[in-house]
């Protein structure tokens, strides 16, 4: 069994980073179909604001499970495996938010809250909360969901280690001077909490408000003072979901491609997750050509019997191939050092993009070799 | 013999005669086997237009495209400014060491500059509160998300105003700059930029900001002076994600939607000809790897060829190509292919 496939047998949770453009949608679907096929029940949750794992799944849009056949015409059938299924979600933050302040609030509060206009308003786009909000559902789907593994699909590149950090920097906004400014927002001025210095701010704020014809500013006060009441059990939460995160049950797999401009972003993203202290488990490497069909001497002799012209062209194709699987090699190497992390999977560029499962298959072949389940089915048989 | 890409009007003339025959010679067979017309390559119009708004999928090569966009309108004379929103890969493809909220002067007719939303919402606030002491307080890298969210749109509010502010630059009573060229974040955060005037329009009605507002939204809308180009390359999660943002900004958002831009589009190396020479070999010769490395670029030109058919029947309009590089750019001079497409597609005499 490849380190790989220790991984999608053991692990919880299964995070899957990289830059836009590496294919990382896809691999993550790979990943999770095999888990399933090999009889884990499988959840794979998408974050990309894209939906791009709708689009692979074939999923239409909403928050709900989409049960993902897995017998398919073509691919490997799991013959006496255990039975595992592979739902799909995609993430609606809104909801997701809802579903939390009900789960913490008195409801009478959780009432309150969701009616405020600024939280109607916030819930869905306040920066950080939708990425903590997908951590939120990630770990209520491994905690509470029934399934033996999440597979996620994280948000590309800078918004992956956002994705991450969320819970800390959640935890950092509740307990900073910030939230506490926005519940009573006088204490920024010299006479804290005085008559005077409630005066002063008023007139700054209607004078804000009448500028910006936004009644909002006011109303953040009103929402930070209702979701204060609920700081204490919702760090707690945040803690339980920071500390399953970086636990062991959690692998990150980061996906890269070897093309120069995505390792360089592929690299910024590496060095960016390890000042948020999580570990790259191993990288599967996307859309590299094979190997050993351009090592061999650039100077073959043709294939007999074809037309000169076409000889040529047959030269140069393979030539600039050749250099292209070069240069992949060469820039890839640095990124891999610098994740100081195990090559765990290869899968070459196809010429036909993947969009169906069946194709999907077709990429789990290579990630998860075909001899190993004869072998071990043999095996089985021995015993 | 020099090699092919570093002749780049040789591999421009090859795309063009390519384009030409290919349509001629590919028309009947395409039709046949997969029941579309293939896409005439299409015209670019810049005519009147003083903002170009490029965006597109992560990883298909929007700046690329818009760094290349901004050094063709310069070369046939237009002063162009190049903005990009956060930091990016503007600069190297530019030639520019760092790119800052002043826009710098790269050539005589070339200028660049970044906006950060952080830094416009601290400039805005400013602005609005005349209390530097205040707004400082204000302004922790925590409190940025609270305002920003107190009005969604905002960040994104103030990026569109600061391009505003330099597409009424003036100088001696004559524009600053002829053209913006904007690379905008990729598409799902796109959205909410372009959403932003109609987003906010709904909170705001009266004051200063809502007029701000119809302003914004008018430059957004006018289809005389303002275009948005959506960047694809020709695979199929790329091509339905462009559909998508297709018809989102063009339906729903009723912006000025141009002709799809379709990047790193490969080139044709092996004609019909070729292809049955290929096909009639025995099965041994096939592992060959010039024929295993041949049956590759036939496939990918194939398949590339059938996500084209997809677009032009989604959108019913040609898209423009730009080819394939083998070595990927990262500089002005690598940049001049996809410079040079562009021109021609728009018109541009340099």
């Amino acid at each position: 069994m490849t380190p790989l496939q220790r991984t999608l047998e053991s692990a919880r949770i299964v995070l899957c980073v990289g830059h836009g453009g590496v294919g990382k949608t896809t691999i993550t679907a790979a990943l999770a179909t095999w888990a399933a096929r090999h009889g884990r029940r499988t959840a794979v949750l998408t974050v990309d604001p894209a939906q791009r794992l709708k689009d692979t799944l074939g999923l239409g849009r909403g928050d709900g499970p989409r049960r993902v056949p897995l017998t398919l015409d073509g691919a490997r059938g799991g013959r006496g495996a255990r039975a595992g299924h592979l739902d799909a979600y995609l993430l609606d933050v809104k909801r997701t938010f809802d579903e939390l302040i009900v789960a913490l609030a008195a409801p009478e509060q959780a009432r309150i809250i969701l009616e405020n206009r600024l939280y109607q308003n916030l819930s869905g786009s306040l920066a950080g909360t939708a990425e903590y909000m997908a951590v939120e559902r990630v770990y209520r789907l491994a905690d509470e969901g029934g399934y033996d593994l999440v597979v996620v699909d994280t948000p590309p590149a800078r918004h992956a280690v956002d994705f991450l950090d969320a819970p800390r920097r959640l935890l950092a906004l509740l307990e900073s001077r910030v939230f506490s400014i926005l519940k009573d927002p006088t204490t920024i001025l010299p006479a804290a909490g005085s008559r005077l210095a409630r005066l002063v701010l008023d007139a700054v704020l209607s004078g804000l408000e009448r500028f910006t014809g936004i009644g909002l500013v006011r109303e953040v006060g009103d929402f930070v003072r209702a979701i204060d009441t609920l700081s204490i059990a919702l760090a707690a939460r945040i803690r339980a979901v920071q500390a399953t995160l970086a636990g062991p049950g959690t692998a990150l797999v980061l996906v890269a491609a070897p093309e120069p401009r995505l390792v360089g972003e592929t690299g910024v993203l590496v060095e960016a997750l390890g000042r948020t202290g999580l570990r790259i488990g191993g990288i599967v490497v996307n859309r590299s050509l094979p190997r050993a069909l351009f090592e061999q001497p650039a100077d073959l002799s043709p294939p007999e019997n074809l037309p000169s012209a076409l000889v040529g062209r047959l030269r140069r194709g393979h030539a600039d191939m050749r250099a292209l699987a070069a240069r992949q090699e060469a820039v890839l190497a640095p990124l891999v050092a610098k994740a100081r992390a195990p090559v765990v999977g290869r899968v070459p560029l196809m010429a036909a993009g993947p969009g169906s499962l069946a194709e999907l298959a077709a990429i789990g072949a290579h990630l998860f070799p075909e001899a190993d389940e004869p072998v071990a089915r043999a095996r089985g048989l021995a015993q | 013999m020099q090699k092919l890409e570093e002749r780049p009007q040789a591999v421009n003339a090859i795309c063009r005669r390519n384009t030409r025959v290919y349509a001629a010679t590919r028309k009947l067979t395409l039709r046949r086997r997969h029941g579309y017309e293939p896409g005439v390559a299409a015209r670019l119009s810049l005519g009147s237009q003083r903002l170009v708004i490029v965006t597109g999928k992560g990883g298909v090569g929007k700046t690329t495209v818009a760094a290349a966009l901004a050094r063709a309108a310069s070369a046939a004379g237009r002063r162009t400014l190049a903005v990009e929103v956060g930091g990016g890969r503007l600069a190297s493809l530019l030639g520019a060491d760092t790119l800052g909220a002043e826009p710098v002067r790269i050539a005589p007719t070339l200028s660049a500059a970044r906006i950060e939303p952080e830094d416009a919402l601290a400039d805005f606030v400013e602005g609005v509160l005349r209390f530097r002491l205040l707004s400082r307080r204000l302004l922790g890298s925590t409190s940025f998300q609270i305002l920003a969210a107190a009005a969604p749109g905002l960040a994104e509010l103030l990026v569109l105003n600061k391009v505003h502010a330099w597409l009424e630059a003036r100088r001696l009573r004559r524009p600053l700059y002829d053209l913006i060229v904007l690379d905008a974040p990729a598409s799902g955060h796109s959205l909410p930029l372009l959403s932003a005037p109609r987003t906010l329009g709904a909170l705001a009605r009266l004051g200063p900001i809502a007029e701000l507002l119809r302003t914004l939204a008018g430059m957004l809308a006018d289809a005389s002076a303002t275009l948005v180009l959506l960047v694809t390359t020709p695979e199929e999660l790329a091509v339905r994600e462009t559909i998508e943002l297709h018809e989102e900004l063009a339906g729903r958002e009723r912006l000025p939607v141009g002709p799809p831009i379709v990047n790193a589009m490969p080139g044709r190396r092996f004609g019909p000809s070729d292809v049955e020479v290929l096909d009639g070999l025995g099965a041994t010769a096939h592992d060959h790897p010039w024929l295993v490395a041949a049956r590759f670029l036939v496939e990918r030109r194939r398949e590339a060829e059938s996500q084209l058919g997809m677009l032009r029947q989604a959108l019913g309009s040609g898209a423009v190509r730009l080819p394939f590089l083998w070595t990927p750019p990262d500089d002005p001079a690598s940049l001049e292919p996809l410079a040079e497409g562009l021109a021609s597609a728009a018109g541009l005499a340099a």
